[in-house]
C-alpha cells in the first residue's frame, strides 16, 4: 500500500488521474457503447458533455492565440492541438448523431414512460417531441385528417400488435469484463452460464448484458 | 374494380422501391388519395351494417355480419398501415437529405425536370416529386434541425462521420467557390486548381460538391 492507496481511502474524490483524462475516457467508453447497445443508453449525467464542452472551446481559443504568433516552435504544437481537437469534436458528434439515429427511428417508444424519457437530455427531450409532433402533423395533413377520427391515433395497441415499434433487445452485443464475474446468457435451447475473468469477451443478448454494464462489472466493445 | 387492399400493396411497393433509390420518385398522390378514400367507404360500411343493430350487436348470433364487421375493419386498418408505412420511407428519405446539407426543395425541382422518373407520371404534374405537405415537412425539419445544431455549434453536427486522420488533406477544385478565409491566409479556389488544406476549414465545400478529396 503507498501513499496514493491511503489517501484515497481518507479522501474518495482523490484520483490520481487528472479530470480531464478521466473525462476523455468516460467519453470515449459512452460513445463505444452507445454506438454498440441496440437501445438508447442513459445521458450522462454527472455533467460530462459540459465539461467537455467547455474544455473543446477551451482548446479553440487556445489555437486561435497561438496562430497569431508565427513561431515555427509552436506550429508543430499547434498541429498537435488541432488535431486532438478535431478527434475530440469527432467523437462527441459522432456520439450525438447515434443518439439521434437511435431516437429518431423509435421516437413514441422513447417518449412512451418517464424511465425512457429520463435517459434523453434536456435538447434531446426537446427535439423529440418536436420531430414527433411534426411528423404527426405531416401524416394529418396528407391522409390522417380525412380518417374517420376513431382510426386516427398513433398509438392503437389493439390486435396482438402495438403500433409503437421498439429496439429489438435481444440482439448480440460483445462486452469485455472489467471484474470476475459470472455471466449468465439465455440461448434458444439452453441456458448457459460460465465464470468470466477480467478482460474476457463475451458475445450474448443485449437484454442479458444490460445489467453487467449498468453494474459496471464490463464494458461493451 | 380493384380489390381491397390492392392499392395499399401498391403504396408499400413503392416505399420499398424507395428505398434503395438515391433520389426521390414522385409522390403518388392519386393513390394516397384512393387508399384513403377506401377507408371512408369501408368506415360507411360499417356503419351502415351495424345501424338496423341500435348498438345491441351480438356477435356469436350473427357469426356471418361478425365476419364482415372484422374483415372490414381489418382492411381499414391495413391500409392506415400502408399509408403510414408510405409516409414514413419518404419522410426517413427527406431527413437523409436535410441532414446532409442538401437543398432539398431545388433538387427535387431538378430530378422532375430532368424527366428521371419514367412511368411513375401518375403525381399531379407539379415541378416538384414532393406533396405540397412534404416541402413543408422538410423545411420545418430543417429548422428543427438547425435549432439542434444551434445548441452545438463547436462541434459541427452534421460534419463527416468518418474519424479525422490528417489534420490537412488535399483537394481538388470541381468547381469554382471563390475566395475562402482560412487561419492560414485566404485561397482562391478556381477550377481544376489542387490545394493543401486544413479538413476542417473545407469540409463544407466537399461536401456541397465543389471540392473533391484525393487520396
Amino acid at each position: 500500500m503507498d501513499i496514493d492507496d491511503i489517501l484515497r481511502e481518507v479522501d474518495p474524490v482523490f484520483h490520481a488521474v487528472p479530470q480531464e483524462k478521466r473525462d476523455l475516457q468516460d467519453l470515449t467508453r459512452a460513445w463505444v457503447a452507445e454506438r454498440c447497445a441496440p437501445e438508447l443508453l442513459h445521458w450522462p449525467a454527472d455533467g460530462l458533455f459540459e465539461r467537455v464542452n467547455d474544455n473543446i472551446k477551451r482548446q479553440i481559443e487556445k489555437v486561435e492565440e497561438m496562430t497569431g504568433d508565427m513561431d515555427p516552435k509552436t506550429n508543430f504544437a499547434l498541429i498537435v492541438l488541432q488535431t486532438e481537437l478535431e478527434r475530440f469534436k469527432y467523437i462527441v458528434r459522432s456520439y450525438l448523431r447515434a443518439r439521434i439515429a437511435k431516437i429518431d427511428r423509435h421516437t413514441l417508444h422513447y417518449l412512451s414512460t418517464d424511465e425512457l424519457r429520463s435517459r434523453l437530455s434536456e435538447m434531446e427531450l426537446a427535439y423529440a417531441t418536436r420531430h414527433q409532433a411534426l411528423l404527426h402533423n405531416h401524416y394529418l395533413s396528407s391522409f390522417l385528417s380525412s380518417f374517420p377520427p376513431q382510426m386516427q391515433n398513433l398509438n392503437d395497441a389493439g390486435g396482438n400488435s402495438t403500433m409503437i415499434d421498439t429496439p429489438d433487445l435481444e440482439s448480440a452485443v460483445f462486452i469485455r469484463l472489467l471484474i470476475d464475474t459470472v455471466v449468465e446468457g439465455r440461448g434458444v435451447d439452453a441456458d448457459g452460464e460460465m465464470n468470466g475473468k477480467v478482460d474476457d469477451i463475451v458475445i450474448l443478448r443485449w437484454s442479458d448484458a444490460k445489467p453487467l454494464v449498468d453494474a459496471g462489472s464490463a464494458e461493451l466493445v | 374494380m380493384p380489390l381491397y387492399g390492392d392499392l395499399g400493396n401498391k403504396l408499400v411497393q413503392h416505399a420499398k422501391r424507395t428505398q434503395n433509390l438515391i433520389h426521390l420518385p414522385p409522390y403518388q398522390a392519386e393513390l394516397v388519395r384512393a387508399v384513403a378514400r377506401e377507408v371512408r367507404d369501408l368506415d360507411r360500411d360499417l356503419k351502415s351494417i351495424l345501424e338496423p343493430f341500435q348498438g345491441s350487436f351480438d356477435p356469436t348470433a350473427d357469426q356471418a355480419t361478425a365476419c364482415t364487421l372484422l374483415v372490414n375493419h381489418l382492411s381499414m386498418r391495413r391500409n392506415k398501415r400502408c399509408l403510414l408505412a408510405y409516409h414514413r420511407t419518404r419522410a426517413d428519405k427527406l431527413e437523409e437529405l436535410v441532414w446532409s446539407g442538401a437543398d432539398v426543395l431545388d433538387l427535387a425541382g431538378q430530378q422532375t425536370a430532368g424527366g428521371a422518373n419514367g412511368v411513375m407520371g401518375a403525381n399531379d404534374g407539379g415541378a416538384s416529386s414532393l406533396s405540397p405537405q412534404e416541402e413543408d415537412y422538410v423545411r420545418q425539419y430543417g429548422d428543427l434541425l438547425a435549432a439542434y445544431k444551434g445548441q452545438w455549434t463547436d462541434i459541427d453536427l452534421t460534419g463527416s462521420l468518418e474519424p479525422p486522420r490528417d489534420l490537412f488533406i488535399d483537394v481538388r477544385v470541381l468547381k469554382d467557390a471563390g475566395e475562402i478565409q482560412t487561419e492560414y491566409g485566404a485561397i482562391n479556389l478556381t477550377r481544376n486548381s489542387q490545394f493543401y488544406v486544413r479538413q476542417g476549414d473545407v469540409e463544407r465545400l466537399i461536401s456541397q460538391g465543389y471540392l473533391q478529396k484525393l487520396g
